[in-house]
């Protein structure tokens, strides 16, 4: 019964800061129409991240992490007025490793590289493809996907769908998707414990919906709701102790407000996304962007974002005898059924900064470049108590792109 | 928890009906030039977009909010 009270408060609580956004005078709406012309673009993202032993409890634990290169290509194609085919298409390849648990247990360096775990040389490759049908009141569009690595696929499908009113002021957002995931356990880097011939399987059904409205001729406001179930095979075959529930099911309510500004011809995007899950991960994750178009074609968009999320309620947090010798993990409780050391479902808060500069070159070209600083902490976290035992966590990712319409 | 999963979807209805009751006024079509702009839109770079959530659904124990669709991976 306390469960469903504290959810019951949660998700109102949630409902407020999103009504909090909403103008008293909402007026129209904005509906998707079919797009005029086509589009192509390529974009290459170079990621490295890292950790950083910046407290007496986590001094020595600085290291390089994973590095990524990646480069992607999109494109969309009206056709007739009614319809448009949109495609993407990535290849990522990963080096580097992560921890077994908490902020320790890299893999040697003369370990064999062979997956992901973050043991280095990966290669993956993902792709998606839409077909979008333009009615006069609304949208349908299918989607599928599929990404592949050494040891593990993702295939998936999605339905997604809007409506509007006769007037277009109000839209209503629907959608719904099912993923299929294999995930390889008789890999050389999965854990001992964890090794078979027989693959782990996960399935996951999500559904959506929001409503999307034009709240004056200056404020477009968007209001989702996710929910998504899932089973199968949860647990990280490369980090031990690691054995999660088979089940995981996620809430979302996510708002987003954009306003603008006509005096400097700029744009603020507003956005709050609250999440919950089985796990017992809450999270609060807000951004903002705004976006300020200069002469000569310019336009720089700076942006922030703040996440902050209580921990799982089966993560273990790093012990006393870990904390003196970080080479052996913290033993997880006697009978516990469930338990984590992955940093990822501890508690935390994340800050995140960058900047986009994007050039209109004419002739429908247009070149940008975007970089963005990340930063976790243990102590940044306002919704829970983090682990002190956990280094900072540290992400560096610069963009480019260009595209063309024709 | 049963209870609070027909909240979870009761609360979607219940804000939908408040946003159709108010206000009066409407926007003209020829007044929503700057809602055409692309800024204005919710998704304005899909590759940007792709790679941005990607990396934060990799590194937090949090994701989705903003759509459904699109496949997961063994990032770590």
């Amino acid at each position: 019964m306390a469960m469903v009270s504290t959810t019951r408060s949660t998700v109102f609580s949630a409902l407020i800061a999103s009504a909090a956004m909403l103008l008293p005078s909402a007026k129209s709406a904005y509906a998707d129409a079919a797009p005029e012309q086509a589009i192509v673009g390529m974009k290459y993202l170079n990621y490295h991240d890292s950790q950083s032993g910046d407290t007496a409890q986590t001094a020595g634990m600085s290291r390089d992490r994973i590095n990524v290169n990646a480069l992607s290509f999109m494109g969309m194609v009206p056709i007739a007025g009614k319809w448009s085919v949109a495609a993407t298409f990535i290849e990522d390849s990963i080096t580097g490793a992560s921890p077994a648990y908490h902020s320790s247990g890299f893999p040697s360096s003369n370990a064999k590289h062979d997956a992901s775990s973050g043991a280095s040389g990966e290669l993956r490759h993902a792709g998606d493809l839409t077909v979008t049908r333009y009615f006069s009141r609304g949208t349908l569009g299918l989607g599928t996907s599929y990404s592949q690595e050494s040891d593990y696929i993702s295939r998936g499908i999605s339905l997604n769908g809007t409506l509007s009113t006769e007037d277009k002021n109000t839209t209503l957002n629907l959608g719904t998707a099912y993923n299929s995931d294999t995930i390889s356990l008789d890999k050389p880097a999965v854990v001992a414990s964890k090794q078979q011939v027989a693959p782990g399987r996960k399935k996951v059904y999500s559904g959506l919906v929001g409503v999307t409205r034009v709240l004056s001729k200056n404020d477009i406001f968007q209001l989702n709701f996710t929910y998504t179930h899932g089973h199968g095979y949860y647990s990280d075959p490369y980090k031990a102790p690691d054995v999660r529930p088979n089940h995981r099911n996620m809430f979302t309510v996510m708002t987003r407000w954009n306003h603008h500004f006509e005096g400097p011809d700029g744009t603020a995007r507003l956005s709050y996304r609250y999440y919950s899950d089985t796990f017992g991960v809450r999270a609060h994750t807000f951004g903002a962007e705004y976006v300020q178009p200069l002469s000569k074609g310019w336009e720089l968009t700076p942006m922030v974002r703040f996440h902050s999320q209580s921990a799982a309620d089966f993560y273990v947090p790093v012990g006393a005898a870990e904390l003196a010798n970080p080479s052996t993990p913290t033993p997880p409780p006697v009978g516990t059924l469930h338990y984590s050391e992955d940093q990822r479902l501890s508690a935390f808060g994340a800050f995140s900064y960058g900047m986009k500069v994007s050039k209109d070159l004419g002739h429908s070209w247009l070149v940008d470049v975007k970089y963005e600083h990340y930063q976790q902490r243990y102590n940044w976290c306002i919704n829970g108590h983090g682990d002190p035992g956990i280094a900072n966590f540290n992400i560096r990712d610069i963009q480019l792109g260009i595209s063309r319409k024709f | 928890m049963k209870k609070s999963h027909i909240l979870s979807w009761a609360s979607p209805l219940v804000l939908m009906a408040m946003l159709s009751l108010s206000g009066c006024s409407s926007v003209q079509p020829w007044e929503k030039q700057n809602l055409a702009k692309p800024e204005m839109t919710f998704e304005a770079d899909r590759l940007d977009t792709s790679y941005t959530e990607h990396i934060y659904s990799s590194k937090e124990g949090a994701s989705g909010g903003s759509g459904v669709g699109g496949g997961g991976c063994g990032c770590n």
